[in-house]
């Protein structure tokens, strides 16, 4: 009879919840995070268009700010909070739920040695709070308090600021639970491979970049947090938080997905770009695109948001079409840049904006395998040297982190929105200025309607122009 | 004292005497007579005597007073069918329609495969009131069938089918991802495994009154289907021989427009000095044709083609798409042998059934055997057997949905017009290489495919194949306990295992995936042990009672495996896991086992043959839900009064008339797993096993689904039956239902079980008939169904519900106070009812949260009209389809891409609108701007998106979904009985000319046929993309009975 029959509700191919150890979804939120950073899917992570660093060529929606018709704005939200799919193994894994599962199933496990349960903990919160910082940065206020509980199926939205307040609370209690004398997650660490020395670097890293990126909103705050954390930070590349892609399916660069093993030629670089970094003799110019077709040496740029024809212009470039291509959370260059600005503004971050300037270049170039002697070489040029570049603090360091940051362009979508440099325009078709946030998923509406509806109205309206808490200017 | 009664029976339609009817004295059995030859009789009745019966099989029993009168004549009306017709009711029971206090139409086997239709559920459609069959226009694909709309949010909604008491699912095992329109194929439902000239009747259980002893599964209706059982005597053997043609009915494919070549834009390529033509664009938003111009084309740079190397003239494709298509040719082949005696009957059949399909390189075929056998081992101890086995095996399945597999998104919504596809029919023949005509960049020497293959390539290198092994049948012992009582033992099983295999071949374009083979595996397993127990009692004249009581058990297997190649593969034209480029991901696997345990009993209580009461009451007990919440009972009641049999003096021309009415509630329980949560397994990286939380939160205290429903009806027949009509009003709630509700995904999941929410189903139901005429050699009857039924969600724990998102920026939703399927996108702003346009020209959209659509219909409707001379009869069949709406992806993008001739017409200024605005070009769109004022602004088409969906919002795309289409016909000429009954050994033969969707009389979707959507099933209802068009067809049967 049925009640002899319980196991028919036991599914006999998966693993049943609170099953596994929690380190296997933190490798998922690892691996999740770094392809949606990395990513140039159309349907993910537009801003390498919003930058203007590539254009598309035939189906120029994106170009154009059409975000709607992909539900990006949905796509990206989701696979921050929770990732779509449970059954199909080439689906990624999606983060901040995955990483509340984790430290739930860490904190459970009485076997792990204190020291070392520690670790993991602290490991899952600087992830946890670099997916916040890219979800607040992103969208502005966000479900927080309320969230990852589904109990609640419709989150109260929280004040950014407010998040970003208790951020700063959350990295520096996780930077001090950090044990550098105990292994961390170990072997299911994607990016570190459980070196907790690096986890502290990285973890000062990212509260150096949460200093920094509000900067404009409280300056208090950045001055003491980024001093705080200034000589903890990366000091070479080698210090970088990247997640070695693999050589096969579906553990490939996302970028080698869709540049290259898709057949497609979707992207080419957009004229301002590609001018910008001939007029400077980039030595990164033959690095992050190719020649136009059956020239050795000729780099042109397409029209931003127009129809482009591939075959026409500089495509990008072969370093970008490796599928083993490391995924980039943090860099040296982005920290050397952050240092500069954080100089510039008057912190006592140790050294002065030109030389945190000029290593942020040299670094962006040696990263791209560069030598130092182009690095060298490229700086002397008074269009680049700190001391002659043209324009502001902001519009120097502006310009060369969007060059630097080219494959960082969530990251990069940020300095631009902070420092409003280079001057970017939209294509004449655009639907809308250029992006300086996503709106909300349309689906918010459907289901959690009322604390929608109150999050738009206190951010200023739900529209892509509407500034992030931090952006002043 | 006796004293003599005389009078003549006569026949109340045609006047003549009845010979054989029996008289008897009412009370008195023993004291009658019959009629003469003449009808006459004379018959000596005591003076006790009050009333005479008289009786006569094939009419309406009827009863006279005796008064002082020594005549008594009277006209016999001929019994209505309904009256005494035999009708299969749940578990096989076979009741007297009088007794039915529910709605259930019965059809005939003949009914269904009139047509010569090789798929018995489609043969059903527009025959039954309330009963919604959605056909594919993909060979063997699914049809998707709903009785009384649809209940479920995300349960199954399909009917169920019992076929001799075997459950069978009309569920489909495609994936999601083909149901909500992305790239797949259709591999149709399991139930279309039925042999259609097997069936002998099939009933339709519509309410949960006539279904509730189902219990658990009850929810959607029930079509049971018995199939033929072996003569009684004799022996005998029936053959059918039956050819079709199959051709595309062009009224539902694209047409194109001629003027325009290549590109997104108006422009070349440079090349050689001359100009080459973009081949990258899959679109027609190019240069206008000039014959006397010179380009280069793709047939330049593929080897071995007769222009290879030369520019040719710019001109549009002699031969566009739609001579892509061809002659379907399809065969039925049927024989079955039967015989039997007093001890036993058997029958055994074999059908041969090969579909091609109108694309090059598709069949279907199928090989079903079957046999039914019985014998009663002693007089009260009968055994009978079924087995059905049925080999099915497809090649070339349509490709479905959005991706280069499915050519319609190629040639509705990507397409060069000046691409000719017999040219590529030759291209593709040369060396059966992919010599797309979407080379990427020929003029920079990369000669890959773009976006889209050869379309001959795909059909011939890019095929899926499958196969299906599937036994079905049951055995069973009857055992006669006494007089009015006996018992029934059945064991029932369905088995069938499955193999698809995809492949994309080395060489087809990457732009979606790499060259691939996969394969499925899937094995089903159902059993059911059933025991009851038959109660059958007359009392007195007055009192009757009938009941069932029993038990059954289910148990069903489910288990499947999936593996893909990774990568690409190594070795060309090698299709197995092993042929990977790269190491291959874990195969998925899948188990789920369903455990229910039914017990049941139903009692009828009858009063005087007129007036029934019937109750029913069944407990399941099932492992989906949580142990101590997995027991549920549905019962129902039914109250049916024949008041015609009280009026037959009164209205003698009301020949029957029946009222019904019944409530009932039944159930549908969970899915299997939704109880506990378990995590996800992405691949593994690098080593290290990852897992992922489910995107699904799953629900420890789920109970079952419940529909409540009240049903009322009025059956009746006038005028000797020559006019007839059964109207049937339902209400039916769908509560408690279970859902994966969406939620924030902020919240962790993205959806969640829950047991809410309320769908309401609530309709008409008209069936009605007329006899024309009828003599003994002309005959003509017309019958008419009509249905309506109103969907609504009434409750729900949140706004909305999002069931499926498509490519288009559009979503099926239930949304309390809309119907179930809602679509949702972007609409037009409107001021004052005008469409407001920018200031740049184009029209302002908004949000794609806008209701634009509503799939489900407004009513449905069938005409079936039979007329009969001697042995020829000719009958057809109008279904009809009123209202509802369907977004059609095709036009979405094929107006974006310019393929259509409106998007190449004359602008308002008489000028070619593709011309540049400089030149007169351009169009000013119908609308208003933001203050009221006529938009004045001209806005470029001379580049692609003015009417697609660049520039329009998603209601544009909608259209409304009626048809009316002539379904069926059929012509059949008989041999007469004379020249019968010269060839001794031949006892029946005809000929029959048949033609199924031979014209769409009409319909208001450009292009397509508004039938043809996504998949059957929940998901893909009102959304149609990659449509493929419908098929005429044409053929002729033979048959023969020896």
């Amino acid at each position: 009879c049925v009640d002899s029959l319980k196991d028919y509700n036991v599914d006999p191919k998966r693993a049943a919840e609170g099953a596994v150890p929690g380190v296997t979804l933190v490798s998922s939120a690892e691996l999740g995070l770094t392809r949606l950073v990395e990513s140039t899917n159309v349907n993910l992570n537009p801003f390498r268009l919003f930058l203007q660093y590539w254009t598309e060529t035939l189906y120029n929606d994106e170009s154009n700010y059409n975000l709607k018709t992909r539900s990006i704005d949905r796509y990206f939200w989701e696979r921050l909070y929770i990732g779509r799919g449970s059954t199909d193994p080439t689906v990624a894994p999606g983060v901040l739920r995955n990483l509340s599962e984790a430290k739930s199933l860490i904190t459970a496990d009485q076997f792990l040695d204190p020291k070392i349960k520690a670790n993991q903990i602290a490991c899952v919160e600087v992830l946890s709070i670099y997916a916040w910082t890219v979800l607040v940065d992103t969208y502005g206020n966000v479900p927080y308090n309320q969230s990852l509980d589904y109990n609640n199926p419709q989150p109260q939205y929280d004040d950014a600021a407010t998040i970003y307040t208790n951020l700063f609370a959350r990295i520096n209690a996780a930077i001090a639970q950090m044990d550098a004398s105990a292994t961390g997650l170990g072997k299911a660490d994607l990016v570190y491979g459980g070196d907790m020395s690096s986890w502290i670097k990285f973890a000062n890293t990212l509260k150096l970049r949460m200093a920094i990126t509000t900067a404009d909103a409280d300056a208090a705050r950045a001055k003491t947090q980024s001093e705080a954390a200034a000589s903890k930070v990366f000091t070479s590349n080698s210090d970088n938080a990247t997640l070695a892609f693999q050589a096969d399916l579906p553990n490939t660069n996302p970028l080698w997905e869709d540049l290259v093993n898709s057949g497609r030629h979707d992207f080419v670089g957009t004229s301002f770009f590609v001018d910008n970094l001939n007029t400077l003799k980039d030595p990164r110019l033959g690095i992050y695109f190719k020649p136009v077709a059956g020239t050795t040496a000729t780099y042109k740029g397409g029209v931003n948001g127009a129809l482009n024809t591939a075959s026409l212009f500089s495509n990008p470039g072969t370093a970008l079409e490796d599928p083993t291509l490391p995924g980039v959370l943090a860099s040296y260059s982005e920290v050397e840049f952050l240092l500069s600005e954080a100089a510039a503004r008057g912190f006592a971050v140790g050294g002065t904006a030109a030389s945190h300037y000029t290593n942020a270049i040299s670094a962006s170039i040696e990263q791209w395998g560069g030598s130092t002697t182009d690095a060298a070489a490229y700086l002397t040029q008074p269009t680049v040297a700190y001391a002659t570049a043209a324009g502001d603090y902001k519009q120097k360091i502006g310009t060369q982190a969007w060059i630097a940051l080219y494959n960082q362009p969530i990251q990069a979508w940020a300095e631009w929105r902070r420092l409003d440099y280079p001057k970017l325009t939209a294509p004449a078709d655009a639907l809308s200025p250029i992006p300086v946030r996503l709106t909300y998923p349309s689906v918010e509406q459907n289901l959690n309607n009322t604390n929608y509806t109150a999050a738009a109205a206190a951010i200023g309206g739900d529209k892509v122009d509407t500034k992030i808490f931090w952006d002043k200017f | 004292q006796d004293r003599a009664i005389s009078g003549k029976v006569t026949d109340r339609s045609t006047g003549q005497g009845l010979p054989g009817v029996t008289i008897i004295v009412k009370g008195q059995p023993t004291i009658g007579t019959s009629t003469n030859a003449d009808g006459a009789y004379t018959l000596s009745v005591p003076s006790v005597a009050t009333t005479l019966v008289y009786s006569f099989v094939g009419y309406a029993t009827q009863e006279a007073p005796i008064t002082g009168a020594n005549t008594i004549s009277i006209a016999l009306a001929t019994d209505t069918k309904q009256l005494n017709e035999v009708v299969v009711t749940a578990l096989g029971v076979e009741r007297s329609r009088n007794s039915l206090a529910y709605s259930a139409t019965q059809v005939d086997g003949s009914d269904i495969t009139v047509a010569r239709n090789p798929n018995p559920i489609n043969g059903l459609s527009g025959k039954v009131a309330g009963l919604a069959i959605t056909q594919s226009n993909t060979l063997g694909g699914s049809s998707n069938v709903i009785i009384r709309g649809t209940k479920s949010i995300s349960g199954n909604n399909q009917a169920l089918f019992v076929v001799d008491g075997v459950p069978i699912s009309n569920a489909n095992t495609n994936s999601t991802a083909q149901q909500t329109g992305s790239s797949g194929y259709d591999y149709g439902n399991a139930a279309a495994d039925i042999n259609p000239d097997d069936i002998a009747t099939t009933t339709v259980l519509k309410g949960a009154a006539a279904t509730a002893l189902y219990g658990e599964r009850a929810a959607n209706g029930v079509i049971l289907i018995t199939t033929k059982k072996g003569r009684k005597s004799g022996v005998g053997v029936t053959v059918n021989s039956g050819v079709t043609f199959g051709r595309i009915d062009k009224s539902t494919f694209i047409k194109y427009q001629k003027q325009y070549g290549a590109g997104y834009g108006q422009y070349f390529n440079d090349y050689n000095g001359g100009s080459v033509a973009p081949t990258q664009d899959d679109a027609s938003y190019g240069n206008a044709f000039d014959p006397s111009q010179l380009v280069y084309q793709w047939g330049a740079f593929t080897p071995g083609s007769p222009t290879f190397g030369q520019a040719t003239p710019w001109v549009a494709a002699e031969n566009d798409p739609s001579t892509f298509f061809k002659t379907g040719v399809s065969t039925l082949n049927s024989i079955v042998v039967d015989g039997g005696n007093e001890t036993g009957t058997f029958k055994l059949g074999y059908v041969n059934d090969i579909q091609r399909g109108v694309l090059p390189n598709s069949n279907i075929t199928k090989n079903t055997i079957n046999f039914a056998g019985s014998l009663n081992l002693t007089p009260k101890l009968t055994v009978s057997t079924t087995v059905n086995y049925t080999r099915l095996a497809g090649l070339g399945r349509y490709g479905t949905g959005y991706g280069s597999e499915n050519l319609m998104t190629n040639f509705r919504q990507w397409w060069e017009t000046n691409v000719d596809i017999k040219e590529q029919k030759e291209a593709y023949e040369r060396y059966n290489t992919n010599a797309t005509w979407n080379l990427y960049s020929p003029e920079t020497g990369d000669f890959s495919a773009a976006f889209w293959n050869n379309p001959y390539f795909v059909r011939y290198q890019n095929y899926e194949n499958d196969s299906r092994y599937r036994t079905f049948g049951n055995v069973m012992a009857n055992y006669k306990v006494f007089k009015g009582f006996d018992i029934v033992g059945r064991v029932t099983a369905d088995s069938y295992d499955e193999m698809q295999e995809e492949r994309s071949a080395v060489g087809s374009t990457t732009a979606s995936y790499n060259p691939y083979y996969s394969r499925y595996n899937h094995t089903y397993r159902e059993f059911n042990y059933d025991l009851f127990g038959n109660f059958s009692r007359d009392f007195n004249e007055y009192f009757s009672l009938r009941g069932v009581i029993g038990t059954n058990l289910r148990r069903v297997y489910n288990s499947s495996i999936f593996a893909q190649t990774n990568g690409g593969l190594v070795v060309p034209g090698l299709y197995s896991l092993s042929n990977s480029s790269s190491p291959i991901n874990t195969p998925t696997e899948s188990e789920t086992n369903v455990g229910v345990d039914g017990v049941f009993v139903s009692a009828t209580f009858g009063f005087r043959e007129r007036v029934f009461l019937d109750l029913t009451a069944r407990r399941d007990k099932a492992t989906t839900l949580p142990t101590g919440n997995n027991s549920y009972i549905y019962p129902s009641v039914a109250l049916g009064y024949v008041f015609s049999e009280d009026l037959h003096d009164k209205a003698p021309w009301l020949s029957y008339g029946k009222i019904r009415g019944n409530y009932a509630q039944v159930g549908a329980g969970a899915l299997p797993l939704s109880v506990n949560n378990v995590y996800g397994k992405p691949a593994i990286f690098n080593s290290q096993t990852l897992f992922s939380v489910a995107s699904t939160r799953n629900n420890p205290d789920l109970k079952p689904e419940k529909t409540r429903s009240a049903e009322f009806g009025l059956e009746t027949a006038f005028l000797d039956s020559r006019v007839g009509l059964d109207a049937t009003v339902y209400q039916q709630n769908s509560i408690d239902q279970i859902i994966p509700i969406a939620q924030s995904a902020a919240s962790g999941v993205l959806n969640r079980y829950v047991n809410s929410g309320n769908v309401r189903n609530r309709g008409v139901e008209l069936a009605a008939f007329v006899v024309p005429v009828k003599t003994q050699n002309f005959n003509w009857r017309l019958g008419a169904n009509w249905a309506r039924n109103e969907n609504v969600v009434i409750s729900l724990p949140v706004d909305n519900i999002l069931l499926a998102s498509y490519q288009g920026g559009v979503t099926s939703n239930a949304t309390p106070g809309q119907a179930f399927g809602s679509l949702r996108g972007s609409d037009y702003v409107y001021l004052n009812g005008q469409r407001v346009v920018g200031a740049n020209g184009y029209y302002l959209t908004t949000d794609a949260n806008q209701i634009i659509g509503n799939p489900n219909p407004r009513w449905r409707g069938g005409v079936t009209n039979t007329i009969s001379y001697k042995t020829i009869s000719l009958s057809f069949l109008i279904d009809v389809r009123s209202g509802g709406s369907v977004f059609s992806l095709d036009r979405y993008y094929g107006l974006a891409t310019g393929l259509q001739p409106e998007t190449a017409g004359l602008n308002d200024l008489g000028n070619p609108s593709r011309n540049s605005i400089a030149n007169g070009g351009g169009i000013i769109v119908d609308g208003v701007l933001a203050d009221g004022t006529p938009n004045t602004k001209r806005v470029s088409n001379s580049s692609y998106g003015l009417y697609g969906y660049l520039r329009n919002p998603a209601s544009t795309f909608v259209y409304d979904a009626s048809y009316v289409k002539l379904r069926e016909v059929s012509l059949t000429f008989g041999l007469p009985k004379a020249v019968l009954a010269k060839v001794s050994f031949l006892k029946t033969a005809d000929f029959s000319i048949i033609g199924r969707n031979l014209w769409i009389i009409h319909k208001n979707l450009p292009d397509a046929d508004p039938e043809d959507v996504a998949s059957s099933g929940n998901f893909g209802q009102g959304y149609q993309g990659g449509a493929y068009p419908a098929t005429r067809t044409l053929g002729a049967n033979l048959r023969f009975g020896f």
